[in-house]
């Protein structure tokens, strides 16, 4: 028993566990503009969702809604106070304001486990139906001291077909409590600077290029031939003239290694470093960033990025590039346990967490209020957990083609997506039956892992 | 052609300290107890020395050590760059200098605390920007984090399993066969300390894809050697260890160990230059070797060396390791003194000691019928290489 509670004050909030609430009834039907809205701001372009012909012409045989959005239909958005039915009478809702009342006033979800039995089309209403399924005895956490509590939700149509299930945890906490809060941006400032390069006559050009922004190769002014490291003198062909052209920024990862031990004070574990192949044909040194080092490929395409660690000048670092969408669906047979999913960094902007926000009609303050945010503990607005479906969702399909079914996306979300980030998702195959398909995914910050999800897809079980 | 001094000068004394972790004594200390050892094994008198070979990146001065030892006068004195890349070209100096009659009795030695004092695998974060060439070389590696010996052999490492399916585990085979011979050696600092590929695989990482146990030790410590003409050697007590032939090797694009700039980076070209001079001054070829000392500081580049020298076909030296070849009783026995991993890290130069005793005899796992032995030195610097032959 914690000192902060009344004694028998878990023991009221589980007095709830079991009861259906009442069956809510979404306040608008399953629509194109909130499907177009979405994928708008989820970057989600599989046609199947937007593009009316196309969608006729595929397995679906018109528009269907994505997936992930199920829950996203039934969210009160900003309805006004006193104009939904009576929450009081709902399990769920009484929970969380008991919890609110005894000052575990934020929230964020953990977990979501989403099983799609058939998709949503427009014009689908959706009625769901929620019972609380666990409230956790008082846990410390990274956030804060706080309770998960857990819900699961019955979806079904107009018709009564049970379209869709959901399991779902979130914590509500007392703000200001945790580690988490605290800790953040304090640390980068405390880290010491890197080591510096030696910039000779010979190699300052370099080392000015991205202070200018731009990565220089040096380019033989006779033979045309480019040298990295830089040379006073073209091997080739003798002449001094030796100038330089701007690189393209594409590359590959030639190699890579993370260095772990001894750990570096200025460098910021883990880290990757890399020998980047640029496709003009050099090598050179450089981080990949924006990634999990564990999803770091030889040969995976990157892209420069230049940036201002803790350097005092700009360094020319790489990362992962979004893989193109499949246009074409895989088949089941063509996919193999162990397959890799090319990485896909996605940039996390206040727009995307905001947009994504509003079209999941998830208004929660901490999703686009950054005022509201940091009065309940946190440095800054965060993505909420419909986005993180989404995305995920998004990435799968965006990987197994426009007509792979999602069965099935279960996910448990580690450290928030704040804004000014990136998030790269990895995954792999993890089961491949009669195109019945397992894929395990990551996204990973700066901070760490944001989310680790499971998904399963349907495909085409054999290709033609 | 061939060099003139092939086959014509010997190894005639070894000396070392004792091989720890903290000798507890001072770098001139060590040299001048090494140096002391080798001219007595040799049976020689410090005034019998008139040359002296070290490495550039030797702490000691040649006359501190000549003064303490009561070497009076020195004809031939110089030093040999690049680190461990060093080693066997300290002997093939030295072999050229008693050769050509620059001096007699040649020492060489090398003498360090690197665990006690001066560590190399603490990294190099700390170095001042200044716009020199060395400065500016790690220029494009340090402000990334590059910053230690085993994080720029892990690059190459990475390459080579990625192009050749080597894994960890046959990086670990190379740990496993040293740490085996180190376990007979009441020398080396894991005596009767076996490893196991599985000991291997659950050591701590230390870059990815190393771990702890692909890394050879830190050690304090000294290892010395006297050279003199073949036909001086026939007069000393040691049955002579021939220099076969010795040889330097730096080759394209070559950088400081980061030469990742090069068309391939999973070869050491270096050292197949010094493989061809080897095999073309002793007319002799891998069959003709019975063991090896294959620098080790980090094992995956213990695996392109097996195929610069031809042991086995690029890109086939895991499968030439999985088959048992390097081990006591196997093909070619490598590192029987344990090498850097198992017995101590003396900048290579402990092995050439184990290549002399493999000819004398007297190696605590001698291989049978040892006529000649290749020694090698640092990979991914320039580097040297020599082949010790028995006279008989």
């Amino acid at each position: 028993m914690s000192e902060s509670e009344e004694p028998g004050f878990v023991a009221g909030l589980r007095e709830s566990i079991g009861r259906s609430g009442s069956i809510w009834v979404a306040r608008d039907p399953v629509n194109p503009a909130m499907i177009r809205h979405w994928c708008d701001a989820m970057g989600d372009h599989n046609p199947v969702y937007t593009d009316a012909d196309a969608a006729a012409r595929s397995i679906h045989a018109g528009i269907v809604a994505p997936p992930a959005m199920l829950m996203a239909w039934s969210m009160r958005g900003l309805e006004p106070a006193g104009e939904g039915p009576d929450d009081a009478e709902d399990p769920g809702t009484g929970v969380y304001r008991a919890l609110d009342a005894a000052g575990f006033t934020s929230v964020v979800a953990t977990n979501s486990e989403h099983d799609y039995i058939r998709y949503l089309r427009p014009g689908d209403e959706l009625h769901s139906s929620q019972v609380v399924e666990d409230v956790s005895e008082e846990k410390k956490t990274g956030l804060g001291v706080g309770h998960f509590v857990t819900t699961r939700t019955e979806y079904r149509n107009q018709h009564g077909e049970s379209v869709g299930r959901m399991l779902f945890r979130i914590l509500k906490f007392k703000p200001g409590t945790g580690r988490m809060a605290q800790a953040g941006g304090q640390e980068a400032a405390e880290r010491p600077m890197r080591p510096q390069p030696g910039i000779s006559l010979d190699t300052a050009f370099f080392w000015e290029g991205l202070e200018a922004g731009e990565l220089r190769i040096q380019q033989c002014g006779a033979c045309s031939v480019l040298h990295h490291p830089p040379m006073v003198r073209c091997p080739q062909c003798g002449n001094y003239d030796l100038g330089w052209v701007e690189a393209s920024g594409r590359g590959t990862v030639y190699s890579h290694v993370e260095p772990v031990h001894p750990a570096f004070a200025a460098f910021d574990p883990p880290y990757v470093v890399g020998l980047v192949e640029l496709e003009e044909g050099t090598r050179l040194l450089t981080n990949i960033v924006d990634i999990d080092p564990e999803a770091v490929r030889v040969g995976m395409p990157v892209e420069l990025v230049i940036r201002r660690e803790n350097s005092q000048g700009s360094l020319p670092l790489f990362r992962p590039v979004c893989p193109p969408r499949s246009e074409v669906t895989r088949a089941g047979d063509a996919v193999a346990v162990g397959d890799e999913l090319p990485p896909c960094p996605i940039p996390i902007t206040t727009t995307l967490i905001i947009s994504t926000a509003i079209a999941s009609r998830d208004y929660q303050d901490v999703h686009h209020d950054r005022d509201l945010a940091m009065e309940r503990g946190s440095p800054d607005i965060f993505m909420n957990i419909l986005t993180t479906s989404g995305l995920c969702a998004r990435y799968v399909t965006d990987w197994a083609g426009p007509e792979a079914v999602i069965k099935r996306l279960s996910l448990q979300l580690g450290v928030p997506n704040y804004p000014n980030d990136t998030m790269t998702l990895s995954g792999s195959v993890r089961s491949s039956e009669a195109g019945r398909v397992e894929v395990a995914i990551r996204g990973y910050n700066r901070l760490g892992n944001h989310v680790t999800a499971n998904v399963e897809l349907e495909l085409p079980p054999a290709s033609d | 052609m061939g060099m003139s001094f092939a086959g014509k000068t010997a190894v005639v004394g070894i000396g070392a300290t004792d091989f720890s972790k903290n000798s507890g004594r001072s770098t001139l200390r060590l040299a001048v107890e090494c140096s002391d050892a080798a001219i007595r094994d040799a049976g020689l008198r410090p005034e019998q020395i008139d040359g002296m070979v070290l490495f550039t990146v030797e702490d000691n001065h040649e006359i501190d050590v000549a003064r303490n030892l009561g070497i009076p006068e020195l004809t031939h004195f110089s030093r040999i760059h690049h680190s461990g890349g060093a080693a066997c070209g300290t002997l093939h100096q030295a072999a050229m200098a008693v050769a050509s009659g620059a001096c007699n009795y040649c020492l060489v030695f090398r003498a360090f605390n690197e665990r006690s004092e001066t560590r190399f695998g603490v990294g190099v974060q700390n170095r001042a920007p200044a716009p020199t060439p060395m400065e500016v070389d790690f220029g494009w590696s340090s402000p990334f984090g590059l910053l230690t010996p085993a994080s720029w052999v892990a690059m190459f490492a990475r390459r080579y399993m990625h192009e050749f399916g080597a894994t960890s585990e046959d990086f670990g085979r190379v740990a496993v066969a040293d740490r085996k011979h180190a376990a007979n050696n009441p020398k080396a600092h894991f005596y009767e300390k076996p490893i196991s590929l599985e000991d291997h695989q659950q050591s701590r990482w230390i870059v990815k894809p190393l771990h702890l146990l692909d890394c050879c030790q830190e050690s304090d410590g000294g290892q010395a050697f006297v050279v003199t003409t073949l036909e001086r050697a026939l007069d000393l007590p040691q049955p002579p260890a021939i220099i076969a032939a010795a040889a330097q090797g730096s080759a394209e694009d070559q950088q400081m160990m980061k030469s990742y700039y090069r068309d391939e980076i999973t070869d050491i070209p270096e050292m197949g230059l010094c493989a061809r001079q080897l095999w073309r001054d002793t007319g002799l070829g891998p069959s003709d070797i019975q063991t090896a000392i294959l620098y080790d500081h980090f094992t995956p580049l213990v695996l392109p060396q097996l195929e610069e020298f031809g042991f086995c076909a690029r890109g086939e030296a895991a499968d030439f390791i999985r088959d048992g070849n390097i081990e006591i009783g196997g093909r070619l026995p490598i590192n029987t003194n344990g090498g850097q991993l198992g017995e101590a890290y003396i900048h290579g130069m402990n092995g050439i000691a184990e290549g002399v005793r493999q000819i004398r005899g007297d190696s605590v796992n001698p291989v049978p019928g040892a006529q000649n032995v290749l020694v090698t030195a640092g990979t991914a610097v320039p580097t040297s290489a020599l082949i010790l032959s028995g006279s008989h």
